[in-house]
């Protein structure tokens, strides 16, 4: 049984290994930025020449690198519009204004955008997994505080705690991110982006990111006690009653006994949570945010490309795939205690 | 106790639910009696509508002053509105509004609605997958600032180094985002679904300018006293259509000849002047 397992698991380790060095190879062989854009044609470098020394610059130019495979557009805008795309690959460039290359392009710049590489912490998947993974964590600490408040035998804290959790998931998450963006700031008299340096140019977006976790922990705080107060109710109440026997207090019952074991019984409810905020992020376009879901949704309407919702599906499996196998090991973790 | 409280806050809603549709009735009834008074209406026999007598019109309720929903938040109210009422009452239609968010509107036509009436942009890109009829207002890109700002902005170069609001995929949202990728400036763009949320940033202190469509900012100046207009772009002028699908040729005609007729009975100055102030233009 173990060998077996052991084979697996270094089969899986060789393939990882192999998949790796490939990469690594071929993002070494890909053409680099220069040669790239040493294929545009003279009459759009006579733009390019031309706007050095404009005020108003027309040429957008794009280079995008993702592991394996490049991609560079020059564009025009006004009423003359010119494009040239080209896609760089195993040492080749590729012209990519249509066919199988365009496409080949588009998905290459369709994935870098929604990845938010280059851009700043709060753009594409980066914003997703780093507003989703701070909210679980938030919302599991605050949840867990709340649980305890709920079953305590003080009257008040356990009214208090049940009112917290009816009001959080009693509403809609949407208006809680509203209320919290541009409501608080409205009545108090204060902006999210002065919580940072004037100068810092990307604060507008770091406020907009503090308004939307505050809000998103919140209401995960409220879901997260329900799911931590059902998992501490599920340790047998004998248990209970063998730590009063053994003269440990309630606190110690609780850090020592109940709690270690709820942590495995919780863990497939939080990695629920978890792929539910990760989906619930979207919602941050209220408040000028851009997710993964936001950023395909404003590819779709732009450029009209139904194509770019396919690399937004692989980008969530795989987020939902990491995360999963996250949640796989510390269930296994923590079952050594049952 | 508690049956009593259930049963007033049942009949509550009830007599809440009921004034509501007797509103919608009142509206509807609003906008048919002048049409039955008007002269001989312009012949729209050819033309293709979803359903008889009426003229459905997509429209992105949201965007004061062209279109907005009035106090009880049910009826349409705005430029375009009175435009596309005006217009339907020449051809001898009611109007039906149907709210659409910006989104695939377009995709709409043809589909939801006959036309779409909602301060769309005539651009040739546009112009590839549907027809406009004649222009019924001209539009610019403005800059908007909070009233006691004390920057001076005298061209969008001068926009370099701050945050800008700005709704999503409108010309403002294209311009900008020109500006910004060719190296122009270096600006952040505050992307929005509704113009409303850029106006609501401007005031809480989280962007430090706004770019929108000057009819928009002079609606907006109009109703507040919180902002201020600092620059137009008078070098791109754009041009406010009414959007058809392509194949329906006979109600491009038949609205062109009841704008233009609105025009020499002066009736769009007027609705402009309304709408946007006399002194705007």
């Amino acid at each position: 049984m173990k060998k077996s397992e052991m084979k697996k698991h270094s089969g899986q380790i060789i393939t990882a290994i192999v998949i790796i060095v490939i990469c690594i190879i071929l993002g070494l062989l890909k053409p680099g930025r220069e040669t790239l854009l040493s294929m545009t044609s003279p009459e759009m470098q006579k733009m390019i020449d031309a706007d050095a020394s404009s005020t108003r610059k027309r040429v957008t130019v794009t280079y995008n690198s993702l592991f394996i495979i490049n991609y560079a557009s020059l564009s025009t805008s006004g009423a003359n519009v010119m494009s040239e795309r080209y896609v760089g690959f195993l040492g080749k460039v590729y012209q990519a204004d249509e066919g199988v290359m365009k496409v080949v392009g588009q998905m290459v710049n369709y994935t870098y955008r929604m990845l938010g590489v280059g851009e700043n912490l709060m753009h594409g998947a980066k914003l997703t997994i780093t507003l989703t993974t701070l909210t679980v964590l938030f919302g599991v600490l605050l949840g867990t505080l709340l649980a305890l408040g709920k079953i305590s035998k003080k009257k008040i804290l356990s009214k208090l705690s049940g009112a917290y959790i009816f009001f959080f998931r009693g509403t809609p998450l949407l208006i809680q991110i509203f209320v919290v963006y541009f409501t608080v700031p409205g009545i108090f008299g204060f902006a999210w982006r002065d919580l940072f340096n004037v100068n810092d140019a990307e604060a507008v977006y770091k406020g907009a990111f503090i308004a939307a976790l505050i809000a998103f922990a919140l209401n995960s705080g409220a879901y997260c006690a329900e799911i931590v107060r059902s998992a501490i109710q599920s340790i047998d109440k004998g248990q209970f009653e063998a730590a009063k026997a053994l003269g440990m207090s309630y606190g110690q019952t609780m850090t020592r006994i109940i709690i270690p074991q709820s942590i495995r019984r919780m863990i497939p409810n939080v990695s629920n949570e978890f792929i539910m905020v990760l989906k619930d992020a979207s919602l941050v376009f209220a408040i000028s945010l851009m997710d993964i879901t936001t950023v395909s949704k404003n590819i779709m309407t732009s450029e009209g490309s139904y194509l770019v919702f396919i690399p937004a599906l692989v980008i969530y499996l795989v987020i939902t795939a990491f995360f999963g196998f996250i949640f796989d090991k510390i269930e296994k973790k923590f079952s050594v205690y049952e | 106790m508690k049956k009593k409280v259930l049963a007033l806050v049942c009949s509550a809603v009830m007599l809440f639910g009921l004034t509501a549709c007797g509103k919608e009735a009142e509206t509807v009834t609003d906008t048919t009696a002048p049409a039955q008074e008007s002269k001989p209406a312009i012949d729209i026999s050819a033309a293709k509508l979803m359903s008889d007598g009426v003229l459905n019109v997509g429209c992105e309720v949201g965007y004061p002053p062209f279109e907005d929903f009035a106090e009880d938040g049910t009826t349409p109210k705005g430029y375009d509105v009175d435009i596309i009422t005006a217009v339907a009452d020449k051809l001898g239609l009611k109007v039906n509004i149907i709210n659409t968010a910006w989104d695939g509107i377009f995709a709409g036509i043809g589909v939801n609605y006959d036309v779409v009436c909602s301060a769309v942009t005539i651009t040739p890109e546009r112009m590839e997958t549907m027809i406009f009829s004649t222009p019924y207002i001209n539009n610019y890109q403005a800059v908007v600032l909070l009233a006691d700002d004390p920057k001076e902005v005298k061209s969008f170069n001068d926009l370099d180094g701050m945050s800008i609001a700005l709704q999503k995929e409108t010309t403002s949202d294209i311009l900008m985002s020109d500006y910004k990728s060719t190296g122009t400036i270096d600006i952040q763009i505050v992307a929005n679904e509704k113009v409303t949320s850029c106006f609501t940033q401007l005031q809480n202190g989280e962007v430090d300018a706004v770019v929108v469509d000057s009819t928009v900012a002079d609606g907006y100046i109009n109703s507040s006293k919180d902002f201020k207009i600092v620059y137009e772009d008078q070098s791109e002028p754009e041009q406010f259509g009414i959007a058809m699908a392509p194949e329906n040729t006979a109600l491009q005609a038949a609205v062109n000849q009841a704008l233009k007729e609105l025009e020499e009975e002066g009736f769009i100055k007027e609705t402009y002047d309304y709408w946007f102030g006399a002194a705007a233009e």
